[in-house]
């Protein structure tokens, strides 16, 4: 049980991660909307972009913890890791959940339609059904330890999407904006940038304490089952 | 329980603070009034939003000028307007002007232009990215502080029951 006590350890930290996380988040909201000024092209719609990129980075980050975490699964078999898989996908379906929605209302002002068939909204889309498909999976099964190594499978089969996604502007030239922020250097001005730094760092912060809690859900959800009289081979 | 909620109370203060800050930024720099609403802020600084009437952009690129009528009910409101923006006007575009009406010359006297806000947009934006995130948050913590009273409280072996 490494990862269990792996976690215990971080429970003496989550409380900071959620005070950080709202610290930036705090400041990232109040740059983004009052203290920052408005883009020469897009005026103050530019304003989204500060809600939109972090939540769209962090449902990729969840992503690639949710893919980290079911490698490391089925070379361990450890079930906190398997709670941690499944919490990872819940807070995942959120965020790409919430990217797609604002990227949805920052469209419609922009290239004047709500939806459109271009590479990086549909491999987003995408990555949405594919974590919808993860719990799906997760919810047919009984088992315990086949739902756990057959979802982990998914997730890695799945992660092939995450570099389309990330590329998908590199690679096609259609009406999603390129990265802003790339090896190429940063095509965007300092104070646009401060916020949209402060709100991405408060999001992951938010992701790490998010997955801490909602993974401690999971387990606790097992573990009183298992005190019920459920389940208690399969905990311990 | 109690200091869960005392936190949450935070939470929302912190950001009913700052819905406030965006408000008021955004009645001091953002908001507009209609073509039609000119008239009741007679030489005062303020941003009208209309729609540039066709067949009235008259520009002199050398004066850095235009004259153009802005789209209102019932008339509409002839502005003149000086800087070097003159590229962006167009027939029948909807523009921001900033500028005071001049009761002398009755004209709107306008030197700077700013792109419609689309306010309503980013407050969706925003509100759609919250308000889930936050309710999210607040039922996962509140289910693992139940959980643990309900682990620290269930303490006897109950056998599973028979389907």
């Amino acid at each position: 049980m490494l990862a269990s006590r792996f976690i215990g350890k971080l429970r003496q930290f989550q409380n900071w991660f959620a005070l950080f996380a709202g610290l930036f988040l705090t400041a990232g909201l109040y740059m983004g909307l009052v203290a920052s000024p408005p883009d020469y092209y897009q005026g103050e719609i530019v304003r989204i972009m500060y809600i939109h990129v972090p939540f769209a980075q962090g449902a990729m980050v969840a992503y690639t913890a949710l893919f980290g975490g079911s490698l490391w699964y089925l070379w361990k078999r450890d079930a906190v890791v398997d709670n941690m898989c499944q919490a990872s996908a819940g807070i995942g379906i959120l965020f790409t959940t919430v990217a797609l929605i604002t990227g949805s209302i920052w469209a419609k002002p922009t290239w004047n339609v709500w939806w459109t068939w271009d590479p990086r909204l549909v491999s987003f889309a995408v990555l949405l059904l594919i974590l919808i498909g993860y719990l799906m999976l997760r919810s047919f099964l009984d088992d315990p330890g086949k739902k756990a190594r057959y979802s982990a499978v998914l997730a890695i089969v799945g992660f092939v999407d995450l570099p389309i996604v990330h590329y998908s502007v590199e690679w096609w030239r259609t009406l999603h904006q390129p990265l802003s922020i790339s090896t190429r250097g940063i095509s965007i001005a300092a104070n646009m940038l401060y916020p949209l730094i402060s709100m991405s760092i408060g999001l992951y912060l938010l992701f790490a304490y998010m997955l801490m809690v909602r993974t401690q859900m999971l387990y606790l959800q097992q573990l009183l089952e298992a005190k019920q009289g459920r389940l208690l081979s399969d905990i311990h | 329980m109690k200091t869960f909620y005392l936190r949450w109370g935070g939470i929302l203060a912190a950001g009913l603070i700052l819905g406030l800050l965006g408000g008021q930024r955004y009645d001091r720099e953002v908001s507009t009034i209609s073509p039609d609403q000119v008239l009741d802020h007679p030489d005062q600084w303020i941003r009208v939003q209309g729609r540039i009437e066709s067949g009235t952009l008259m520009v002199e690129p050398v004066l850095h000028k235009a004259t153009f009528e802005l789209a209102g009910k019932p008339e509409r409101l002839p502005v003149q307007y000086t800087g070097d923006e003159l590229e962006t006007l167009r027939e029948l575009k909807v523009i921001v002007l900033l500028g005071k009406w001049n009761s002398s010359s009755r004209l709107f006297e306008s030197k700077k232009l700013a792109l419609t806000p689309n306010y309503g947009f980013i407050t969706a934006a925003y509100l759609v990215g919250l308000i889930p995130l936050a309710f999210f948050l607040f039922m996962m913590e509140r289910k693992v502080t139940l959980l643990y009273d309900l682990i620290k409280r269930e303490k006897i072996y109950q056998p599973e029951e028979s389907q």
